[in-house]
């Protein structure tokens, strides 16, 4: 796919690709996503650097880092946090949880109970966390990374339809290309930009977001779009179509990966970039197994953009 | 523009389509159709609206006795069987089984092949009621209506589409249209009567007696009788003589014509004619009576009729539907002709007593002059002097003394009563007269070379038969004053409608329209094709004015097809570009299934890199073309930067 970062994100792809080589489009797209204002499903085995990802990218972006690492026996409370009895003031406090962060890594999110699962993608999709009827608004912006083990693994629950919907993108790290694999094995370390910083502030985050947002879309972009929406539900191949909030989640994607590249408009590569990531975990073959290359190929072969 | 939005996201279902398609049809014969009848269609069309659910059996065989029942109603009286040999009652009864049928295959919500064909039988149908202008424009209309119909129903109910479509069709075939219709004349329902019987509806003012009380017919309308078209301008008023019948005898109270059992020395009295020719066409509203009305001379019968010896022309059958024929006259006041003893005799005869005051001054004359045309003078003076008043409300005559009556007591009357007095007086002097009636032009009623005859322009005078001549005479022209008042009064209804001069010109330019398209569209016949050929021998120019407004018809329905075709490429950049697109496919580099463009025109570069100007030159182009496709609200000035590049692009030969 082709495409050109604008130069003012090199630096930060450069500085995260030191510790994640040769993942750069991994980094761009990730990145895409936290600006479009949604959160992230990586979904890989384990090992291929999706912690690694999520922990460095939370660092450029100079946000607060939290982490939950999920298991079978997580309740919502250790997610959301608690109110305990305070035995020297005689009343209860409430303790936030590890979700009060703006950048949160939930890692292997498959693992817990159902209930526990439901009780972070709440969260997720309203901002805001309500414990004993009192409401507690999440910091802005709230990000969430979930990593997620494919489900061959045992001992998992398999996120239902509706949840993985709160996720905006989906993707996989996968394994690094030969020549990326030689310099990991080689072990070669530069000290110097080992050494990882912020490189954003609150106030440029939020002017990446806005600018985004105000990306625009010709009429004939949203003809492709519609068509490509308009195919998921109509065409009899999958088992849903894309839902509102799934269509809402393409556009607000092409947007954001359109800003990405400098541009003040969307293009039909951008729709193309950013389609199977969009709909990897919210499309279901009926027939066959579901992967996102499978749904590119299937989408485009179809739909074109004569533009 | 809410509204259009609507209606393309609303899709009409079949019977949507086919209802609206019957209310098009229907709507003229609903004009026509008798009160049960319309009760009975007032009935189907709540039945279908307050129902949704296919009706009942028993519901249809209540439909089809009260649709008996209001045929009944309808055609009661009027229905025997005699009366089916009129055309129209036929068609009347024909039309009611129709709609009963038709309602009742409607209420049960199927659609079969009767239905969907009986808006065709509707609309033809309907012609044989309404052929005017109008209906002319109506059917053009009803034609598309259900094309658009037809196309809509096919493209699964989009009517927009559907009215796309049916444009380019309908634009398309107009042309065609025009061909075949000056080549292929065709017979008008007009002149085919089918062996049924026409209609009774007459115009008067005219008649082949001529009374002098008041049973005397004057009818001062605005109905028109006939529509002339000469072949030049039309001619000054006074030449304006339409003959119709002559009146020989004097009934004290009316004049009459020779009886029909006397026969006469038939033909057409030749005589030498150097006055130019006229030539004009005419087309006779029914008037129930068997006279032409040809101009003064006719020198030759018109078409089925017959010129007797008195110039007047008459058809076999009283004319009940309007007819179209050609005439040729001189324009004169007297022609010659050798009196056989009968028309010498009745042409004389005259009771000499019944206007003793007459008599006096008929005496006065005789004594003074001696010839008849210095008779014929006198008693023009003699009529001058006696300052009688042209009005159309006189007083009551003496019937048993009715031109001393006119000429010495009330001194008012119209033309009849001029014209009979002056005939009467004439006959007194011994000089054979006779009374001519028939309408006189008025060229104010005229445009070009159209002119209307309305009632109001019925009209009498006289003929003198001085030196083997008959000579007209102008009676009304001796009237010493014009009563304009009584004249206004009459016409006071008809003054409302053309109250100003410039409405009566509208009116009139309006008429002349009709008339010219009638003449040249409705009745366009075999005989009008022949004149058209005969026009354009005698007229090369008019061949390139035909070819020309013909190339004109068909560059106006070339836009209009381009205006409604659908446009293969919505965005104007997308469409400029497809040229270089072409090219670069004809150069064998073909582009993927699923490729954007930005993507085909960034592979092109790397494959091409050794091409450094076309690829240059390809670079800007994406780098213009993904600005105005996607970027927000491109200039025109960038779309014609764009045009100009894709132009420069296309003549780069090195690709």
């Amino acid at each position: 796919m082709n495409y050109t970062i604008s130069p003012e994100f090199i630096p930060i792809i450069d500085a995260i690709e030191v510790h994640l080589i040769g993942k750069r489009e991994t980094i761009a797209l990730s990145m895409a996503t936290f600006f479009a204002g949604g959160h992230l499903l990586l979904e890989d085995i384990p090992g291929v650097g999706k912690t690694t990802l999520a922990k460095y990218l939370s660092v450029v972006l100079g946000l607060d880092f939290g982490r939950i690492q999920f298991t079978s026996d997580m309740l919502p409370s250790d997610i959301l946090g608690i109110n305990y009895y305070n035995q020297k003031e005689g009343s209860f406090v409430f303790k936030k949880g590890p979700i009060f962060s703006s950048f949160l890594l939930a890692d292997e999110i498959n693992r817990s109970m159902p209930k526990t699962q439901s009780a972070l993608l709440q969260a997720m999709e309203e901002g805001v966390v309500t414990i004993d009827s009192v409401a507690y608004t999440l910091p802005q912006p709230f990000f969430v990374i979930g990593t997620q083990n494919p489900h061959e693994e045992v001992g998992t629950f398999v996120l239902p339809n509706s949840q993985l919907d709160r996720f905006m993108c989906s993707f996989g790290i996968g394994y690094p290309d030969k020549n990326s694999e030689r310099i990991i094995l080689q072990g070669i370390k530069d000290e110097s930009t080992g050494k990882i910083k912020c490189m954003l502030t609150n106030e440029e985050i939020k002017m990446y977001m806005k600018k985004a947002s105000m990306v625009t879309l010709s009429d004939m972009l949203l003809d492709f779009l519609q068509d490509i929406i308009t195919y998921t539900r109509e065409s009899g191949v999958f088992e849903y179509g894309l839902s509102m909030r799934g269509a809402l989640a393409l556009v607000s994607m092409v947007k954001s990966w359109a800003m990405m590249q400098g541009r003040t408009y969307a293009t039909a590569d951008d729709v193309q970039m950013v389609t199977s990531l969009v709909c990897a975990h919210r499309l279901v073959f009926k027939e066959g197994k579901t992967s996102p290359k499978r749904i590119y190929d299937e989408i485009f072969s179809t739909i074109h953009s004569d533009t | 523009m809410k509204f259009l939005v609507t209606l393309q996201n609303t899709k009409f279902s079949s019977l949507v389509l086919l209802d609206l398609a019957y209310v098009v049809v229907l709507a003229p014969l609903l004009l026509m159709l008798k009160v049960p009848m319309l009760v009975f269609v007032v009935l189907v069309v709540a039945i279908l609206v307050f129902s949704s659910k296919p009706a009942k059996s028993w519901l249809i065989v209540v439909i089809f006795m009260l649709g008996g029942i209001a045929i009944y109603l309808s055609l009661y009286g009027a229905f025997s069987f005699r009366g089916l040999s009129r055309l129209k009652l036929f068609l009347e009864l024909l039309i009611y089984v129709l709609i009963v049928v038709v309602s009742m295959q409607r209420l049960t919500r199927e659609i079969n092949i009767y239905l969907l064909l009986s808006p065709f039988f509707f609309l033809a149908l309907s012609l044989f009621f309404f052929y005017g202008m109008l209906m002319l424009i109506y059917v053009i209309f009803e034609v598309f209506f259900l094309l658009w119909m037809i196309l809509s129903h096919r493209m699964q109910g989009d009517i927009l589409e559907g009215f796309r479509a049916s444009m380019v069709m309908f634009m398309y075939s107009l042309p065609w249209v025009v061909v075949l219709f000056i080549f292929f004349p065709r017979i008008s329902f007009e002149h085919a009567s089918y062996g049924f019987k026409g209609e009774t509806v007459q115009r008067m003012g005219h008649d082949g007696t001529m009374y002098l009380d008041n049973k005397a017919l004057l009818v001062p309308s605005d109905r028109i009788v006939m529509e002339v078209g000469f072949e030049k301008k039309i001619p000054a008023s006074h030449l304006l003589y339409f003959r119709g019948s002559m009146l020989y005898i004097d009934k004290k109270n009316h004049w009459e014509p020779i009886p029909s059992f006397v026969k006469r020395k038939e033909g057409l009295v030749e005589h030498k004619v150097n006055n130019e020719k006229t030539h004009y066409s005419v087309t006779l509203y029914p008037t129930q009576k068997k006279w032409l009305y040809l101009l003064d001379i006719p020198t030759q019968a018109a078409k089925e009729s017959k010129l007797d010896r008195d110039l007047i022309s008459t058809v076999k059958r009283k004319i009940r539907e309007p007819m179209h024929y050609a005439a040729i006259s001189t324009l004169r006041s007297k022609f010659y002709d050798t009196l056989d003893d009968y028309t010498l005799k009745i042409s004389t005869a005259v009771h000499v007593n019944h206007n003793p005051k007459t008599l006096e001054e008929v005496l006065k004359i005789q004594e003074i002059h001696h010839t008849e045309a210095k008779r014929a003078n006198a008693l023009v003076k003699f009529f001058q002097s006696q300052s009688l008043t042209y009005t159309l409300k006189p007083e009551a005559l003496d019937i048993n003394h009715t031109t001393d009556s006119f000429l010495f007591d009330t001194k008012k009357g119209y033309c009849v009563h001029f014209a009979s007095s002056f005939v009467t007086m004439a006959r007194m002097l011994g000089i054979p007269a006779r009374l001519v009636t028939g309408y006189k032009g008025d060229i104010s009623n005229g445009l070009k070379n159209y002119l209307v005859i309305k009632e109001r322009d019925a009209h009498a005078w006289a003929e003198l038969y001085i030196d083997k001549h008959w000579v007209r005479y102008e009676t009304t022209s001796t009237a010493s004053h014009i009563e304009t008042q009584a004249h206004s009064n009459q016409t006071k209804d008809t003054q409302n409608s053309m109250s100003s001069p410039l409405m009566k010109k509208i009116n009139l330019y309006l008429m002349y329209a009709k008339y010219q398209v009638e003449t040249w569209i409705l009745y366009y016949s075999n005989i009008r094709q022949k004149q058209l050929l005969g026009y354009l021998k005698e007229n090369p120019k008019f061949i390139f004015i035909f070819i020309s407004s013909f190339i004109t018809l068909v560059l106006v329905t070339l836009i209009f097809t381009v205006y409604f075709k659908r446009k293969v490429y919505d965005n104007k950049a997308l469409e400029s570009v497809q040229a270089i697109l072409k090219i670069l496919q004809e150069r064998g580099f073909i582009r993927k299934k699923n490729e954007t463009l930005h993507q085909y025109f960034l592979r092109y570069c790397e494959e091409n890199v050794d091409k450094e100007a076309g690829t240059r030159l390809i670079t800007q182009l994406d780098d213009s073309y993904e600005k105005l496709v996607y970027a927000d609200k491109p200039t025109n000035l960038a779309l014609k930067d764009f045009k100009k590049l894709v132009k420069k692009a296309t003549k780069f030969k090195t690709y």
